[in-house]
């Protein structure tokens, strides 16, 4: 058996990944929230949840940039800044109408990301080349990522849906106010971490010698689609029923799919490996 | 794979970025002093901010934070990241001071008992710290910074292994550990606590509710979502200060702090200015 050889440095260039994420998010949050109004229900939530898929898959490529250079820090860290950052944008952005809120995020979260990575790179001077553009796109990444679950969970993105909701079990309306809603009820801190540590663990998982970009790019959808399976199981208390199954559906089978590809390219970067033969002992002495 | 060299990040000053930064904090100072109306809610809001995301910036140099290499036992500190250590002690404290920023007991009351939340995180964790590395791998306390402890004088070189940067946990990086947790948990409760107030007096015409009491949960929770977020920007940007590793206050690396100062003033200052504006625009 041969070993493929493969570049590692190389596969599909950061720009590209960089658009493709940016443009299939923005447009996965517009499909979730169009079709919801045109339809006049919460079946096409689950597009929110694969808007933060792709953000994860574009942020782990840009962490994977930004951490060959060695931060000393850790991977985890640029995980925490991107949700630290883009938490604030999302939520001013939640203040605007639906076709406006995804352009506002993005702006503000530039501004943001752009502010915070020249305080990393020139005034605490890590020099690092990269250092501006990954802060700045990882404030985005963290902003999208949020929008897309709180778009999962509860249909909308606006902030007086997130603040107050008809709190319903299964699309039994059981309660109006404030303290049951996806701010009230803190659910944002737990699409706040879901998305931090999918967004860090990719890379942290496949750095090394054998770092490939597929595998690590499949393992990052595999986490998206993980974390997109408890808001699904959050978004019983907001969402009708037939919603919240095919948000369960997407998420499980997007899960098991990305699950058994990861699986398979692990197994053929491992085959180097298990191919090793021991160390013979030399003959003749 | 191209390999570059780690950062080092010397001691010195941009002192072209740092006047940016002072620019940029004097811009948003001023637009929330005119957009606000001057010296209102508002604006000493932006102001404790601020103070919290300093305070914040400051307290994780005296984090001792060791990573990998003190889990293997060639370096002082605790083996983990600055992000999680400096998350954990400002969480905890942030808990703290939100429980009695939640009982009315005020603005001292309520940063103290952050501050304290924060500092016995820190203490606990040190405390267990010592007692793994000392009686489950067998590791003595070794500082390889110093030639003696700065608060309890004990000779250091003894106890050090050849080849390591020294080992366990001083003295002196327990205390310190302490000291950045209180700070931690300080600015972590001042964010807080000055976003529920100026939340808890916008948000009930923002969302049309019936009484003021209706909104409390949104405020609370989006007032510790923020300073959550604003924790973790100032505390990563301080961990790239200290590029990983520290021993705490009795480190080289300490004194590059007015650094961190600085990109703590400007990044505190327009995250401070987003989240005010989520309410008040």
């Amino acid at each position: 058996m041969t070993v493929k050889v493969e570049k590692i440095e190389g596969g599909t260039p950061h720009d590209t990944i960089m658009w493709a994420g940016l443009l299939s998010a923005l447009v996965c949050i517009y499909l979730g929230a169009g079709l919801n109004s045109m339809f006049n229900a919460y079946t096409f939530s689950f597009f929110g949840g694969l808007a933060a898929v792709a953000a994860i898959i574009w942020g782990s490529d840009t962490i994977k940039g930004l951490c060959s250079y060695g931060i000393g820090t850790g991977v985890p860290s640029v995980g925490m800044i991107s949700l630290g950052s883009g938490v604030i944008a999302m939520l001013i952005a939640t203040r605007f109408s639906w076709y406006l809120a995804p352009i506002v995020l993005v702006v503000v979260a530039v501004i943001i990301g752009a502010i915070i990575g020249y305080m990393a790179n020139d005034v605490i001077m890590m020099k690092i080349p990269v250092m501006r553009r990954s802060m700045t796109e990882v404030a985005v990444i963290g902003g999208l990522m949020l929008m897309g679950f709180a778009q999962m969970t509860t249909g909308s993105y606006a902030l007086l849906d997130l603040a107050a909701t008809k709190m319903s079990i299964l699309g039994l309306p059981i309660a109006a106010g404030f303290g049951g809603s996806f701010i009230g009820a803190s659910i944002i801190a737990v699409a706040f971490i879901l998305g931090a540590i999918a967004v860090q663990h990719p890379f942290n998982a496949c750095l090394g010698p054998s770092w490939k970009q597929d595998r690590m790019l499949m393992l990052a959808a595999e986490c998206g689609f993980l974390s997109m399976l408890p808001v699904a199981f959050m978004s019983v208390a907001y969402l009708s029923l037939p919603a919240v199954i095919v948000s369960v559906v997407v998420s499980a089978a997007g899960w098991l799919y990305t699950y058994n590809e990861y699986i398979c390219l692990a197994k053929r970067d491992a085959a180097a490996w298990l191919d090793a033969k021991p160390i013979r002992e030399p003959e003749g002495h | 794979m191209t390999v570059t060299p780690k950062p080092t990040g010397g001691v010195g000053m941009n002192p072209m970025a740092n006047a940016l930064s002072i620019i940029l904090l004097i811009a948003i100072i001023g637009a929330a002093w005119i957009l606000f109306g001057g010296y209102g809610l508002i604006f000493k809001a932006l102001v404790a901010v601020i103070l919290g995301g300093v305070l914040i910036g400051f307290g994780v140099h005296f984090v001792p934070v060791g990573g990998a290499p003190a889990a293997m036992g060639q370096a002082p500190g605790i083996a983990t990241g600055v992000a999680m250590l400096a998350a954990g002690a400002g969480l905890a404290g942030l808990f703290g001071g939100a429980y009695a920023a939640q009982s009315n007991l005020g603005l001292v009351t309520s940063v103290v008992a952050g501050g304290i939340g924060g500092a016995l995180m820190m203490a606990v964790t040190c405390l267990f710290v010592v007692l793994i590395y000392t009686y489950a791998m067998g590791i003595p306390s070794a500082s390889g910074k110093v030639k003696v402890d700065p608060i309890t004088g004990d000779t250091q070189a003894e106890y050090k292994s050849q080849g390591t940067e020294g080992h366990g946990l001083p003295f002196s990086s327990f205390a310190g550990g302490v000291i950045g947790g209180f700070l931690g948990g300080v600015g972590g409760t001042l964010i807080y606590y000055a976003l529920l107030q100026v939340y808890e007096d916008k948000l009930p015409a923002l969302l049309s509710a019936p009484t003021a009491q209706a909104i409390v949960p949104v405020a609370v929770s989006l007032a510790g979502v923020f300073a959550v977020g604003i924790f973790l920007v100032n505390a990563v940007l301080a961990a790239y200060n200290i590029t990983g590793t520290t021993e705490g206050f009795h480190d080289p690396k300490f004194s590059r702090f007015p650094r961190a100062i600085i990109a703590a003033l400007a990044a505190s200052a327009a995250c401070g200015l987003v989240a005010i504006l989520v309410a008040a625009i």
